[in-house]
């Protein structure tokens, strides 16, 4: 299949009648370029759903206020538009994401800690917004193992057998990866830049043009959370860091040190947080 | 940090996390190290479980986690900064308290 032709394939994905209906719902919303915090505010109110989950989420590790978010409206407030947008895509896409993968939720989780970690470190304005570019980055394997579930299951046996890279694996049964498919849709769903490109520049930093901080941030969170081997995204490796990221986040013995040290923290609360949530 | 049933709690455990209501007000507060009177009250409640210090199961040794970040670094510990990143993560490990 060439490229053009997987481009729009992937971007419809919403005809798709396997797609959740959660995102469809959702994707109506999200896709309007301007929408007021009222509208978001109510969409998610009228589905109890929803509300729990978006409630689980802010108040997990993920943003660093644990347990002192009671109502929707604080979060959106706290939270701002943005970060609430995203976040909405990824709880109504994790059972997608455990369908895809397993563990690949779990990836997803601790690379949003470890995003909001390192642009907290770098003094970034919006740490949260970070994360939630953490949280989105491997939204094209949902996507991909959506539209193509055969296929993507081909992949997924092939990089394990083979014990390569997962984005190899992708390359070879698709020619494309899933950081192309996340940057299409991510563009077709009007996501802003902040996330289009950490979503599809997470393997190739130095492209970043826009935001190269941010995606720099992401590409590195995705580093340390194979580092850490918490979750799952395919392979059990932990990819090569960009020099180029490196030299640009500038990190010291003691920052890395510092960082770790909070992520593993973290990470260890998360997994509190995801045994909440398999109870209730 | 380990989540045990409010059933189960034995006086002289440390909350690790507060205990709130459903509208998120706190009832005992992190770090409280449980008296009788706390757990009976928390018995009395519509409250399950509650997470207090300690590590949850049976852990993994020291060896085996070493071992595992030998195994998800051999593609690219070569490669320029990774020696860097993995010590930070084996010093990490080794300081754990297991």
């Amino acid at each position: 299949m060439d490229i053009r032709n997987m481009r729009s394939q992937i971007e419809n994905i919403d005809t798709l009648p396997t797609i959740p209906s959660i995102l469809r719902k959702l994707l109506a919303v999200i896709e309007k370029p301007r929408i007021s915090i009222n509208e978001i505010g109510s969409f998610i109110a009228n589905d109890p759903v929803l509300t729990s989950r978006v409630l689980k989420v802010v108040n997990s590790p993920i943003y660093g206020f644990p347990g002192r978010i009671s109502s929707l409206n604080q979060a959106l407030i706290l939270l701002g538009l943005n970060v609430v947008r995203g976040m909405l895509l990824g709880v109504s896409v994790f059972e997608a994401m455990q369908k895809t993968m397993v563990g690949l939720w779990e990836h997803s989780l601790g690379c949003a800690i470890a995003s909001r970690i390192i642009a907290k470190k770098k003094g970034l304005k919006e740490p949260e917004e970070v994360s939630i570019a953490g949280l989105l980055h491997d939204i094209g394997k949902v996507v991909m193992g959506l539209k193509f579930p055969e296929e993507y299951a081909l992949a997924i046996a092939d990089a394990q057998n083979g014990h390569i890279f997962m984005i190899d694996a992708e390359k070879k049964q698709f020619n494309i990866s899933h950081a192309d498919a996340g940057g299409w849709i991510s563009l077709k769903w009007n996501f802003p830049q902040n996330l289009v490109e950490p979503i599809e520049y997470h393997h190739k930093p130095h492209l970043a043009k826009v935001v190269p901080l941010q995606t720099a941030v992401v590409h590195f969170a995705d580093v340390l959370t194979r580092a850490a081997g918490f979750g799952f995204s395919g392979d059990i490796f932990v990819p090569a860091v960009n020099p180029s990221v490196w030299q640009l986040l500038n990190l010291s013995d003691d920052d890395l040190k510092d960082i770790v040290a909070e992520f593993e923290d973290s990470l260890g609360q998360a997994e509190d947080f995801l045994l909440s949530d398999e109870q209730s | 940090m380990k989540r045990v049933s409010v059933e189960l709690l034995k006086p002289g455990a440390k909350l690790a996390k507060p205990v709130v209501n459903d509208s998120g007000m706190i009832l005992i507060g992190e770090g409280t190290v449980l008296k009788d009177s706390h757990i009976d009250r928390l018995q009395s409640m519509s409250i399950s479980t509650v997470f207090v210090e300690g590590t949850a199961g049976p852990s993994k040794t020291r060896e085996e986690l070493l071992a595992e970040l030998d195994d998800r670094f051999k593609k690219t510990e070569d490669e320029p900064y990774m020696q860097t990143l993995k010590r930070v993560f084996k010093e990490y490990i080794e300081g754990m308290s297991l």
